[in-house]
């Protein structure tokens, strides 16, 4: 095998080996996670299930994050390519400011937020402003990683299309996006995460809906309810690598393409 | 309480499926039917640990109301209060005796006129009068949970020394440096002060020059033994039973918990003394539902059926003195109170500083945290 | 488009004014996101901290001192690390020097082992690179405490590493140098933060020319060649983004250094925080935020002009 692939392999233990040990200890007979493991159970499962509060806080990010990162990635796209593929007075600073987001501590970040929705604007606390506080943090992530796909790829097919007489929408849609596709599902995937991660912004701008990390962070206080939120995090873990999979089989029945360049 | 049953039971694994598809059922209405009805705007708002927004500690008030509060969870009192703060509306507030003088300072709170409380005459007179159930003159707090707080450590892995006469010095001890853990606060200096014979009342209050001299030995001394700084009890929890820390400042709860799994652990009665905290419910003035609703909530968690879940649920005492009269009693035991009253008696109840004081202490603290590495 | 116009036109230019419009235009509804949550925010940020604080109550009147307090000298040196700090408030710079060091580490980790894995997805995968790229933001979905929790897990006294060792009779008491210290720190912030740092490093890497490569192979370039003259330059861009996408924020982090990091875990972000909540001196907190952000700001645009990124980028554009 060559070095790399081995490299790969170490790689992906890295980053799974962790979250693994997860689903091993919510299925341990445990309240903590130690070895050596006790036995079987899927009492932290049933436990967990019981807890609707959780349930529903999981339901609310997976609401907020899917939303944030459509939302941001769509205003991405349009920013990214201004600021690679176009020249206009002031670029530098705009592209300055895009990183902003990332160096505010979040706390400053979110108290202010909060005294202006509640105090200037006078919008009720919910789930939107939250994500409106999201899509200000994950833009510049989005932004970033779309920038680094469409910097300094070659514009001739663009210059080609155009050309032919194609309207600046469709060259984009036939043209530019499919090139651009790469940068585009990492955005939307690191916009999710950013989102269904992010707990100080959450905590402030929320209502009375609250999202899974903040959730989580205030079940801290309670030892025993720890083997419920291990057995969330498996669930999500393997549901999401579960539906991956489905998903993969089910569009390699469906195209059964042997298109190698799939994205 | 058939919810309490039911979960009791499922926590020992003998829930048959057809009860369980009947819960899910009832989680599936609840989770799509209450929260609807809980956007009226003159709904109820509770700033609530995540894990306490269950029905099941508050049955007075749905018996009553029908409906749940409407919960926003926060997980440390200072963020809560900064929300509040910034202009978020809550009728309700569970801070504790550390923190309540805050809201209080702030202005955020209204007095609690105990005579509404059905239950009020049966809280343990020690919390009825406590600083931060009472600051200056009125009731802002009526006490709900409490705990206390010593050492805890691990029979298996202490030297005999410590077994023959406990003490507070462990967690200042060269011979455990990296094997115990403290709670992230100035009161790691305090304590460093009671270890070296002064009294709690005497180092309580201490600010200024006095304090910020007592940091350098007691403070440095403390972050130089323990292995880390615990801010919430599942890392503490966890970290004891894995061998990880043999000795920490901790609350009961960890008796119970570490016990049910069969790890070995004990409860100090420290020469220096053991402590008592508390926290509660205090009603905020920016709330927009109506007062009598409020106090129905306030009062349903005195309740004696409240206190029972929580001293069975998870290891922590409760303010109404009948709730361990019909807590089942190993529960009780398994905190080590074997007489609450009597317990309470001997412990020393927690006291607020003025907000100044609170303030110098929490900057010498992170202060000399800053320098340490 | 750029390429067809020449440098150094002026917007009288038709064609560049109808470029800067264009550009206007897409770049709009980032803008319109940016302005109306930033602009205010950071405005209050400034404000503030010319203002000062007792208990609650916010004294508006204007005031140098909470400026004055960061940098006045005093002749008590308070030491730390080696160094000797001549302050009147030592705190926040130590946390800052401590911060920016981590910050630093731990992206100078985080690329060196992302870049291999992004070069694997871009060049050795050959199908099903979605599924690849969704693989590795699959362990992300968890959230960041269980990960933190589930490193303490794997770290800890009686943890996977250490039960693993002694179970192979490698050892046979606990190791109790893996958890607690800043190595610990460094290990969980490049698990958190290394899928930030593959995407963007393979989606630069991606876009590379392929043809270029086989020109240059067959001109008889060796691999390793190919790779420092072609591919590499042509990444960096996409490569330092990235880094500063790790290193801007974790200089603030401090959540993962206060689980991980033992007593000596605090951080520049947990004073800010502090001042803002516990401390009640918000105005010097938000004095503290501002010039942790001009620091973070200028070594960002030094680091920049060091490794020559506008050049790279111009270049590009070309």
């Amino acid at each position: 095998m060559r070095p790399l692939t081995i490299y790969a392999a170490l790689f992906m233990a890295f980053i799974y080996g962790p979250v693994l040990l997860l689903v091993v200890f919510s299925l341990n007979d445990n309240t903590f996670a130690t070895f050596p493991l006790k036995g079987f159970t899927l009492r932290h499962y049933v436990e967990m299930w019981s807890q609707a509060p959780m349930l529903a806080a999981l339901g609310n990010s997976l609401r907020i994050g899917l939303g944030v990162t459509l939302l941001t990635t769509a205003i991405a796209i349009p920013a990214a390519l201004a600021l690679t593929r176009f020249r206009f007075p002031g670029k530098p600073a705009i592209l300055g400011a895009m990183m902003l987001p990332l160096v505010i501590p979040s706390i400053v970040l979110a108290v202010s937020l909060l005294v202006i929705i509640l105090k200037f604007l006078n919008i009720p606390l919910s789930l939107w402003t939250v994500a409106a506080g999201h899509v200000l943090i994950c833009l510049p992530f989005c932004t970033s990683v779309l920038m680094s796909r469409m910097e300094g790829f070659d514009p001739s097919l663009e210059e080609a299309s155009r050309d032919l007489g194609s309207p600046p929408w469709q060259t984009f849609r036939r043209v530019t996006l499919p090139l651009a596709m790469p940068g585009v599902i990492s955005s939307l995937l690191l916009g999710f995460i950013i989102s269904f991660d992010e707990f100080v912004i959450a905590f402030f701008l929320t209502g009375t809906d609250n999202t899974l990390p903040v959730y989580l962070y205030s079940q801290l206080r309670f030892p025993n309810r720890l083997p419920a939120t291990l057995a969330l995090g498996s669930l999500i873990l393997v549901g999401s690598t579960l539906l991956v999979v489905i998903a993969e089989i089910l569009r390699r029945r469906g195209v059964q393409s042997n298109n190698p360049g799939d994205l | 309480m058939n919810r309490l049953k039911f979960i009791d039971r499922m926590s020992q694994g003998r829930v048959s499926r057809r009860e369980m598809m009947k819960a899910a059922a009832a989680f599936g209405v609840s989770a799509t039917l209450l929260p609807r009805a809980g956007r009226a705007a003159e709904m109820l708002t509770c700033l609530e640990w995540g894990g306490y927004d269950d029905p099941a500690y508050f049955p007075a008030f749905m018996a009553k109301h029908g409906v749940q509060p409407n919960f926003s969870v926060f997980s440390g009192e200072e963020e809560a209060l900064a929300k509040v703060l910034a202009g978020f509306a809550a009728d309700i507030m569970h801070p504790c005796n550390y923190s309540v003088a805050r809201f209080v300072t702030a202005g955020l709170t209204k007095p609690i006129d105990t005579a509404r409380l059905s239950h009020w005459n049966d809280v343990f007179p020690v919390l009825k009068d406590a600083e931060g159930v009472v600051v200056n003159g009125d009731v802002v707090m009526a006490p709900a949970d409490w705990g206390n707080a010593s050492v805890a450590y691990r029979p298996d892995l202490v030297e005999k020394d410590f077994l023959d006469a406990p003490t507070w010095g462990i967690l200042y001890d060269e011979r455990y440096k990296g094997r115990v853990s403290t709670l992230d606060d100035a009161l790691v200096i305090q304590i460093g002060l009671m270890v070296e014979g002064k009294s709690y009342d005497e180092v309580y209050n201490l600010h200024g020059d006095e304090l910020r001299a007592a940091a350098e030995t007691w403070g440095r001394k403390g972050l130089e033994t323990a292995r880390f700084l615990w801010t919430d009890a599942t890392e503490l929890q966890q970290a004891m039973a894995s061998g990880e820390i043999v000795a920490a400042y901790a609350w009961n709860d960890v008796i119970g918990n570490l016990k049910e799994q069969g790890i070995p652990v004990a409860y100090a009665v420290p020469k220096e003394g053991f402590f008592t905290w508390f926290c509660g419910l205090s009603i905020l003035n920016s709330g927009k539902a109506d007062e009598a609703a409020a106090y129905d909530f306030v009062d349903a968690w005195l309740s004696p059926e409240t206190g029972k879940l929580l001293i069975e649920g998870s290891g922590y005492g409760h303010a109404n003195t009948k709730s361990f009269e019909i807590a089942d009693a190993e529960a009780v035991a398994a905190m080590g109170l074997d007489d609450p009253i009597a317990m309470m008696a001997n412990s020393t109840v927690f006291r607020t500083p003025d907000n100044a004081v609170q303030e110098d202490q929490n900057k010498v603290w992170e202060d000399l945290k800053a320098t340490h590495f | 488009m750029s390429s067809a116009t020449t440098n150094g036109v002026a917007l009288r230019d038709p064609a560049r004014r109808r470029e800067a419009f264009a550009g206007f235009w897409l770049i709009t509804p980032a803008l319109v996101v940016m302005v109306s949550m930033l602009a205010l925010p950071m405005v209050a940020l400034v404000v503030l901290s010319f203002w000062t604080q007792d208990g609650f109550t916010l004294d508006t009147t204007f005031t140098l001192d909470n400026y004055r307090r960061l940098f006045a000298t005093s002749e008590r040196g308070v030491a730390w690390m080696g160094m000797t700090f001549y302050l009147e408030y030592p705190v926040p710079a130590i946390l800052m020097i401590k911060s920016l060091v981590m910050s630093l580490t731990a992206t100078v980790a985080v690329v060196l082992m992302a870049y291999p894995m992004a070069y694997f997805l871009a060049f050795r995968v050959k199908r099903n690179k979605a599924v690849w790229i969704i693989l590795l933001t699959i362990p992300f979905w968890t959230s960041y405490l269980l990960r933190v929790f589930s490193w303490k897990v794997v770290l800890g006294f009686n943890g996977a590493i250490n039960s693993g060792l002694i179970s192979l009779g490698i050892i046979d008491k606990p190791l109790e140098f893996l958890l607690y210290n800043p190595a610990a720190v460094m290990i969980t912030l490049s698990h958190a933060w290394v899928t930030f740092v593959v995407l963007p490093i393979y989606v630069s890497l991606e876009k590379i020319d392929r043809s270029m490569l086989e020109a240059a192979a067959d001109l008889g370039d060796s691999r390793w060649r190919r790779f420092r003259r072609i591919t590499l330059p042509l990444s960096m861009p996409g490569t330092i983004a990235a880094a500063l996408m790790v290193f801007i924020p974790t200089v603030g982090d401090y959540v993962t250094p206060q689980l991980v990091g033992g007593t000596g875990g605090t951080m520049i972000g947990s004073l800010v925080q502090q001042l803002f909540t516990k401390q009640n001196d918000a105005p010097m907190g938000a004095a503290v935020s501002l010039v942790m952000m001009l620091v973070i700001a200028l070594l960002v645009l030094l680091f920049l002009t060091l490794v020559g990124y506008w050049k790279m980028r111009a270049r590009r554009q070309g």
